[in-house]
């Protein structure tokens, strides 16, 4: 996927730079871009294995367990059929609290080990239940309480208030969590009622 | 006065972990250099993919093309709120972290960490995630062909994030 993004990109760019007479800033771009990936790299790497650290001292501590258990009557009422049969159910829980939490890496090994066993209450093997779509949706509105790499960012680019967006990314990722899991339910019912043998 | 409390969740998550290390039973100081080996490898693994994707976005930037683009389209996005310069941005962001991040941080070097268009980039990213990427590992992980109404689902999501994020930065960066 992305040799194909970097493929389109490069002729899109040499084609449209030359047709729109820009072709000069091109190679300056090239050298500009290698070496401010390396800058990047820089000033994530310091915030990122602090980060990973103090999660790793969570997780040790048992924090994670515990937010766990806070989340449980919310997951009743989205995940019904996990939480009805306890197939995958603390997998989705453990996956909700890592991104809350900020460890996108430990978030996504959880949320497939959630797939496998969601997989097992599967009437239709071939395609995905309502509970396997509402984790997926709800993964892609990143719910998170500590946006560490776009406050390293920020910071890097020379904001003198690097946090001021805390806030409004809370605002934000807990309305889109929200509407992700809503509309998911709303459209697992819809669809049930259509074809009385799904789910 | 809310900016001063943001800025002291994260020195305060930090001595949580402190106090686990202070009064904690277990090795909690080696649970935290694991921890940020393991962060280390991660931020320097992605060095070779961002090389490649942060010279591919310089070279979309330099081209032109996002400003044609954006011209084009700025009328209709201005109308519901959404800059025009965050389109590469938006481009990348349903497929890519790697992708998304390198065009964010061009995004802000170029117009000032503290700009609209900054503001705006930086909420979307916090709220919103490669939605194509995680759909297609999470579902062909275990074996699901169809994905049934997903990905109109997500998309609605990611859509109104793009637009939520832009209303909230206007009515909070005021």
């Amino acid at each position: 996927m992305l040799g194909k993004i970097f493929g389109i990109l490069c002729i899109l760019s040499l084609a449209g730079g030359i047709a729109l007479g820009n072709g000069e800033a091109l190679g300056v771009a090239v050298l500009d871009g290698a070496s401010s990936a390396v800058s990047l790299t820089i000033s994530l790497c310091g915030i990122m294995s602090l980060w990973c650290g103090i999660m790793k001292v969570m997780e040790h501590a048992g924090l994670i367990d515990k937010l766990a258990k806070l989340l449980s009557p919310l997951l009743k009422v989205f995940f019904p059929d996990a939480y009805e049969s306890g197939n995958g159910i603390g997998e989705i829980s453990a996956n909700i609290s890592a991104n809350l939490l900020g460890i996108g890496n430990a978030a996504t090994p959880l949320a497939l080990k959630a797939m496998e066993k969601l997989q097992k209450n599967n009437p239709y093997p071939d395609e995905a239940s309502g509970d396997m779509i509402t984790l997926a949706v709800l993964n892609t509105a990143s719910l998170n309480l500590i946006p560490t790499t776009i406050i390293a960012l920020r910071r890097a680019a020379g904001s003198d208030r690097p946090y001021s967006v805390i806030i409004p990314i809370w605002i934000a990722s807990f309305s889109c969590s929200l509407l992700a899991l809503i509309l998911c339910s709303v459209m697992r019912h819809a669809k049930r009622k259509r074809q009385k043998s799904y789910d | 006065m809310i900016e001063y409390i943001s800025s002291l969740a994260i020195p305060a998550v930090i001595c949580i972990a402190g106090l686990f290390m202070l009064f904690g039973k277990k090795p909690y100081f080696e649970s935290f250099t694991e921890g940020a080996k393991s962060g280390l490898r991660t931020a320097v693994g992605i060095l070779p993919t961002l090389i490649a994707l942060v010279i591919a976005i310089n070279l979309f930037n330099a081209s032109g093309i996002p400003k044609l683009l954006s011209d084009a389209i700025s009328p209709a996005a201005e109308k519901i709120g959404v800059p025009a310069e965050l389109i590469p941005l938006l481009i990348t962001r349903p497929i890519s972290g790697s992708a998304s991040t390198a065009a964010y941080s061009s995004l802000i070097e170029e117009y000032g960490a503290d700009s609209f268009v900054s503001l705006c980039a930086s909420v979307i990213m916090g709220s919103s995630d490669t939605m194509l990427y995680i759909i297609s590992v999470y579902f062909s992980s275990v074996g699901i062909k169809k994905s049934r109404y997903a990905i109109p689902c997500a998309a609605v999501v990611m859509l109104f994030c793009i637009f939520f994020s832009c209303l909230i930065c206007r009515l909070w960066f005021k």
